[in-house]
């Protein structure tokens, strides 16, 4: 909000410090400036006045404020108002207030001659961003920006039957406004209305047919405080903010439509040579009075963490314009709506002596160790194990486009957005693979070896909506044992006992068919129970992201991981004696599982063999059969083992081997 | 019959011995003295054409000259093959300006290594590492947190900034939730601090995200006051930046601290001196920050008579990108391997 600095001067008979140090204080103390500009006689600061200080959205206000930092005396302009006996703005108007009203003041302002504002009112009006229209309406502005609180003058003549409703719009009821733009009207729109018609929308904008023109003679002033709910939400509704409705919706004081709607008076008689009815209407059913907080010097020094004597305080709060009784008893007058309870004072008192003046104190508290918490150790833990294996870390956007769940067949378990802030990110992500998918498109170009991995948040529309924890990674090639080799590493680093690896039994209707090559995709399970799956990414998949290389991923519910994770682990002695090795190469079917020849191998010399490692598989395409080599690590760890019982083992194992009739033993 | 003198040959063969350069050369005179044709298998020849009593001794003396001619050729040759080797080793060399092949290296992501930060530096201040649900209600969103419907506040943080999610819930607009979860559950006192994706609707660009890392803190107890926040909050700039940093308090207004205040610190990348970054003002805004409103307390089951402390909130993305200076936002969610690669 712009203020004009030397308006604000001309609230002090001392010289304010120059625009810039006055900015530093106020930030320090107050609010943010955010910007000083030079206009053509002085200077304008740009404030940012929070949000719950509506008293400051004005000159008088940022004044009040600045005096109490500055301990500067406030000089205020003596004016007295002259009201016409005759006329009573009783007698012309009436005033119903239906709803969405604490208080509504008016007043009638006759023979008023509209015109050009005298230099000294437009020139503060444009340093403060305010365009200059004619007299009456100039000095309205003009009041706002002085005290804060939004007026308006209406052509009283142009009211119909000299009636005044404030009440929410009924549907279909139109106005156009004082800028010629026509708006629709509903039940959550505040107006004001005559015995026909909305004139205005409360609060927000006056209506162009009731508006103030040069032919105006009478003019019925409006001073009302309306509910700040009411107006904000036919603001947002409306999509029309303006320096009225920012003020109402702030919250502002009651008390003030008074005093603005007299001064307003008093410079429209000096200025429009009008003649000021007699009285006011003002609806006021509830009068705010002055709170009463009680205020306990010991929890300021508490709070705050420092020292601060009883003067002090009471001399910060007295600046501040609040009472105190002797027994710190505090009287916030109505401006300060925002102060209600101990601690706004206390920030009050806070702020005025100073942050910057609070000395820093580490806290004393009893020497308690942080608990460990296990899903962020596992997750670090998890971070670290795939990085050292070459991954690189992505973090995806949460959200997924509507095509993309379409692509990979989500459409029942994903959860929409209301209000995305684009079709990109339409859908919470049901999983890690369609980002990780569209990051090797973007980068495949770039780079030839890629392996990614993200952990984070998945969501998926069950009975209720579920977020869990995933872990997912992809890798760019035919690569599936590799991959197979990375989950295994990683989770006998995370010391999970006993998972295996099972071939994948798709149930109709699951998403997973569109995703994964089923003939080369596993399921990863612990104790029959499912943590995950490994496969190629499917060729539909590929084409419709573009990518020409096949893609191996992986897809793991990593809250079940951690759960089963242990950092405990029992070091087991190596044997002492010579191991002997010895190959095997053995010519299968095709369709034989490597498992079940080494299962084989395993029963038959079980207690010898110490490792049995496949180091070859060789495929001829038109041959029916395969050749698996294994190297057959024989080794005891009580005693050496002779060449001998190696021998008869081996012997053993071929003999076992080749009791099946298609499984053949090749003789070097 | 020929005459042999077995002295001159040694002699002979012994001087050229000497004067050989290479192996090859050793080789050669080698050849010459035991080869086929060699001059060794001459004099065996003649030996048993020598008269009988000669034989003997010539024979004798014939033995000792071989025997002493191998000894001086072995040791030549070793002398030579060290010598070779030495020449070979003094001529290999290895260019080491040659970029080297890239092992396949994995990169953390840069919000992982600043996070890693950030915990270790609260967590050797006894603060615990608490995370909570991405999808909120808007209790503890919002009313749990002092702004009830229709706040102004809710301007910032709601309506134009939250996504809402069909069938009812919402994305986590702050971390500040999770003041409100924890509190529900454990009985102060407590410090806490929880890093966590949160969601705001809002226009990309390089200062804008809708999906970015926030880190709350919280830390409550019975006299937990606002010289103990500025005490550990500067510490943690100060060990997280690796240098000095000024830190400062302006005030501020959120609904669910009282005092409020932001915190400001001294520039980071021009050490307040004024530059782009900061706008020439030497300070940047850093995070939200106050003592803990009493309502909050209420609405959490706690006796605000009780408890007070502070809570405070960064931008985690922020601090990242003041740590490594990235000036667009963009980059953290973009998958783009040359930016991760970087890390």
């Amino acid at each position: 909000m712009k203020f004009f600095f030397e308006w604000v001067q001309s609230y002090f008979d001392k010289k304010l410090p120059d625009p810039e140090k006055l900015a530093e204080i106020l930030t320090m103390h107050s609010f943010e400036v955010e910007r000083i500009e030079r206009v053509k006689r002085g200077f304008v600061l740009d404030i940012d006045v929070l949000p719950n200080r509506a008293d400051c959205y004005s000159h008088f206000g940022i004044a009040r404020e600045i005096s109490t930092i500055l301990n500067f005396k406030l000089k205020t302009e003596q004016w007295r108002l002259k009201e016409d006996k005759k006329v009573k703005t009783k007698e012309l108007v009436s005033l119903n207030v239906i709803s969405g009203c604490q208080r509504y003041t008016g007043r009638i302002i006759f023979d008023v001659k509209v015109g050009e504002s005298p230099s000294w009112i437009k020139e503060r009006l444009e340093a403060c961003g305010i365009k200059p229209i004619n007299n009456v309406v100039d000095i309205t502005n003009y009041v706002m920006l002085e005290l804060g609180q939004p007026l308006h003058a209406f052509d009283f003549e142009k009211i119909e039957r000299g009636k005044i409703i404030v009440r929410f719009a009924k549907k279909g009821e139109k106005i156009l406004t004082l800028d010629d733009e026509e708006y629709e009207l509903d039940k959550d729109i505040l107006v004001i209305a005559d015995a026909k018609k909305p004139i205005a929308i409360a609060g927000i904008k006056g209506g162009k047919e009731s508006g103030i023109s040069e032919n105006t003679k009478i003019i019925l002033l409006e001073s009302a405080n309306f509910h700040p709910v009411a107006i904000r939400r036919a603001s947002i509704k409306l999509d029309l903010k303006t320096d009225a409705s920012i003020r109402f919706s702030h919250g502002l004081d009651p008390n003030l439509t008074e005093v603005a709607i007299n001064r307003a008076a008093y410079l429209i008689s000096k200025f429009c040579r009008g003649k000021i009815a007699k009285g006011t209407i003002d609806y006021y059913p509830k009068k705010v009075f002055p709170r009463k907080i009680k205020l306990e010097v010991q929890k300021v020094e508490s709070l705050l963490g420092i020292k601060i004597s009883k003067e002090k305080i009471l001399k910060i709060l007295k600046n501040l314009g609040f009472k105190v009784s002797p027994n710190f008893i505090v009287e916030v007058p109505t401006f300060r709506r925002d102060i209600a309870i101990q601690e706004d004072l206390i920030e009050e008192i806070g702020r005025i002596y100073g942050y910057a003046n609070i000395e820093r104190k580490f806290p004393t508290v009893s020497l308690i160790p942080p608990r460990k918490n296990p899903e962020i150790f596992w997750e670090n833990f998890t971070k670290d194990v795939l990085i050292s294996l070459g991954f690189t870390e992505v973090y995806n956007y949460s959200f997924l486009s509507k095509e993309d769940i379409e692509n990979f067949g989500f459409e029942r378990e994903a959860i929409e957005i209301e209000n995305p802030a684009s079709a990109f990110y339409q859908f919470l992500r049901p999983s890690l693979l369609p980002n990780l998918i569209k990051n090797i498109q973007k980068n495949q170009s770039e780079f030839k070896e890629i392996r990614i991995f993200e952990i984070g948040k998945i969501f998926k529309i069950k009975k209720e909506k579920t977020e869990k924890k995933a872990l997912a990674g992809v890798i760019l090639g035919d690569k599936f044992l590799e991959a197979k080799g990375i989950i295994d590493t990683l989770f006998k680093k995370m010391g999970i006992p006993n998972f295996y690896f099972d071939f994948y039994q798709p149930v109709p209707q699951e998403s997973k068919i569109s995703i994964w090559k089923i003939k080369k995709s596993a399921e990863i399970k612990i104790n029959s129970e499912n943590v995950g799956f490994l496969g190629e990414i499917s060729r539909e998949i590929l084409e419709k992201y573009r990518i020409k290389d096949k893609v191996v991923a992986f897809d793991l519910d990593f809250e079940k991981l951690s759960r089963l994770a242990s950092e405990e682990h029992e070091y087991e002695p190596f044997s002492p004696y010579p191991a002997i090795v010895r190959d095997i190469s053995v010519l299968v079917p095709k369709n034989v599982l490597v498992e079940e020849v080494m299962n084989v191998i395993e029963e038959s010399a079980g207690n010898l063999i110490r490792d049995i490692d496949l180091f070859d598989i060789y495929e001829e395409i038109e041959e029916e059969r395969k050749s698996l080599a294994f190297h057959i690590v024989f080794q005891l760890k009580e005693k050496a083992i002779s060449p001998e019982e190696v021998e008869e083992a081996f012997q053993k194992i071929i003999k076992n081997l080749e009791k099946n009739p298609n499984w053949e033993v090749r003789k070097k | 019959m020929k005459k042999i003198n077995l002295l001159n040959f040694e002699r002979e063969i012994k001087e050229k011995i000497k004067k050989a350069q290479s192996l090859k050369e050793l080789d050669e005179i080698f050849k010459e003295a035991f080869g086929k044709d060699g001059k060794i298998k001459k004099i065996s020849k003649i030996i048993p054409t020598l008269p009988k009593e000669k034989r003997k001794i010539v024979g004798q003396q014939f033995g000792k000259v071989k025997e002493a001619l191998i000894q001086v050729f072995n040791a030549k040759a070793e002398e030579l093959r060290a010598k070779a080797e030495k020449e070979t080793e003094e001529k290999e060399w290895i260019d080491v300006t040659i970029p080297p092949p890239k092992p396949l290296v994995g990169h953390y992501h840069p919000l992982t290594l600043v996070r890693r930060k950030i915990e270790e530096i609260f967590q050797s201040m006894g603060f615990e590492v608490v995370e909570g649900p991405e999808i909120e209600d808007e209790w503890h969103n919002f009313d749990a947190l002092n702004i009830p419907p229709d706040h102004p506040a809710r301007d910032v943080l709601s309506l134009g900034k939250t996504f809402y999610l069909k069938g009812g819930g919402i994305m986590r607009s702050h971390t500040s939730s999770v003041q409100i979860r924890y509190m529900e559950k454990t009985h102060p006192p407590l410090r806490i601090i929880v890093p966590g994706r949160v969601f705001r609707l809002d226009a990309i660009d390089a200062s804008h995200e809708i999906d970015f890392w926030q880190l709350e803190g919280l830390m409550v107890g019975k006299d937990i006051s606002v010289a103990n926040f500025k005490a550990i909050i500067e510490e943690f700039l100060k060990r997280f930046f690796e240098k000095e940093i000024k830190i400062r308090l302006r005030p501020s207004y959120f609904p669910f601290t009282e005092p409020s205040f932001e915190v400001d610190i001294s520039c980071v990348l021009c050490n307040g001196k004024g530059c782009q970054v900061c706008k020439n003002s030497g300070w940047l805004e850093c995070a939200g920050a106050g003592m803990v409103h009493p309502q909050v307390y209420k609405n959490c089951g706690l006796d605000p008579r009780d408890w007070q402390g502070f809570a405070f909130g960064f931008g985690i993305n922020r601090l990242a990108m003041l740590k490594y200076k990235i000036l667009d936002i963009r980059l953290f969610n973009s998958g783009d391997l040359r930016f991760l690669s970087q890390f």
